[in-house]
């Protein structure tokens, strides 16, 4: 193992990462919590969309989820391979883990149970993946994840499009542009969210550091908004954010962040702005859904250990 | 104006890329029949898959890219369950798909 020193020498020279042989213990320890949090989150939104799949008014929508599944399970084992490569115990890590103890954003815990929701994820939480990925694959010092992440994007590429084209149809349908609106209305701050604590009040500063990742929190969230505002507004779908000429940046209209309320799925603008300390209690005590995804995932894993 | 031909068909289909890869339909060897009747342009497509989760999205492809062609007012875009392999694909698109770290 190296030290950070010789570390940060190495990535000054342009070199990559090649294995944990070539990193320090504090570069891992990073690259480790980075790989969790991406793995999850793939791993997680499989039985999230597989449930609310059973919405889908078409055959062929309903193979397009799959397939959208398929590949998000594909992302998953790429991050879990890598920690297994960094001496990770993934069979313990995915099977044994407490639910609650799971990494994915606070947004797949809240239940996806409609169409509109369903398709509203593809076009932006998918989005936020997308943004989250192609940040990582430009900017990673760990050459074996970047050059795992080629084919990643372009398969967030088809599952942002198939939310996008969804979006565009029902906002188009007078008799379902409002539930659209409902599912946007909760899923938009939602994702804001889901990039996390703003620049000023980041703690962790080693991804950045270490060339893990290259955007901050804030300019990941500004990229998600550079993309996702317009092609709302393009079909007619309200959103409270908008692009400031003047700061050169888009601007959140309401404030944020805000405390949530789970079982009527809105969030309470009329208490106001709350504290990110707030939000993260919230993300700790974790959201509705979260047992049983995580019990979905894990279930049939326990059921062969108990019959055999 | 003049009408579109179907030789203009074959190269509006050859400039629609699939919803993934950056490889045209042509190259991909997704087209099996181009055909004009009128102002109505048919297609035929064999997909990779029978399952093909992109099917709806290169549906709507096709169709909005053949309406922006003169004279086209209908487009009908017709599934045909023939064998597909990485044979059908062009020298170009395995080079594409090469790069895209795949095959």
């Amino acid at each position: 193992m190296l030290t950070d020193e010789q570390v940060a020498q190495r990535l000054g020279e342009g070199r990559l990462v090649e294995g944990p042989d070539y990193a320090s213990e504090s570069y891992v320890k990073g690259l480790a919590r980075t790989l969790v949090v991406s793995g999850d989150t793939e791993l997680i939104s499989a039985p999230a969309y597989l449930k609310a799949a059973a919405h889908a008014p078409r055959l062929q929508s309903y193979i397009s989820v799959v397939g959208i599944i398929q590949d998000e399970l594909g992302h998953a084992h790429i991050a879990y391979r890598m920690l297994r490569d960094l001496g990770v115990d993934t069979d313990e890590l995915i099977y044994e883990r407490d639910p609650s103890d799971f990494r994915h954003p606070y947004a797949f815990d809240v239940p996806l149970e409609s169409w509109s929701e369903m398709v509203v994820a593809n076009g932006f939480y998918d989005r936020a993946g997308f943004v989250l990925l192609s940040d990582i694959f430009e900017h990673t010092s760990y050459g074996p994840w970047k050059r795992a992440l080629v084919k990643v994007d372009r398969e967030e590429t088809f599952h942002l499009r198939h939310g996008e084209q969804w979006m565009k149809t029902l906002a188009a349908d007078t008799s379902a542009h409002d539930d659209l609106q409902r599912a946007v209305d909760w899923m938009f701050l939602m994702t804001l969210e889901w990039f996390g604590l703003p620049d000023d009040l980041k703690r962790h500063r080693e991804q950045i550091e270490f060339g893990l990742k290259g955007k901050t929190n804030d300019e990941l969230r500004q990229t998600w908004m550079s993309t996702a505002v317009p092609f709302c507004e393009s079909i007619g779908i309200d959103v409270p954010a908008h692009f400031d000429a003047e700061r050169g940046e888009y601007v959140i209209d309401c404030p944020f962040p805000q405390q949530f309320d789970e079982a009527g799925k809105r969030w309470l603008t009329e208490e106001g702005e709350v504290s990110w300390d707030e939000v993260l209690e919230r993300w700790r005590r974790r959201g509705p859904a979260n047992e049983e995804l995580v019990e979905l995932i894990q279930r049939g894993r326990l059921e062969l250990a108990r019959a055999a | 104006m003049t009408a579109a031909t179907v030789a203009e068909i074959r190269q509006a289909l050859a400039e629609t890329l699939d919803p993934e890869y950056p490889v045209g339909l042509v190259d991909l060897g997704l087209v099996r029949g181009v055909e004009l009747d009128g102002g109505t342009a048919r297609v035929e497509i064999a997909y990779c898959s029978l399952g093909c989760p992109c099917i709806a999205l290169i549906e709507a492809d096709i169709e909005e890219r053949l309406l922006r062609l003169e004279g086209i007012e209908r487009v009908e875009v017709r599934e045909v369950f023939e064998p597909w392999s990485r044979r059908d694909v062009s020298a170009k698109g395995l080079r594409i798909l090469r790069e895209a770290g795949v095959g």
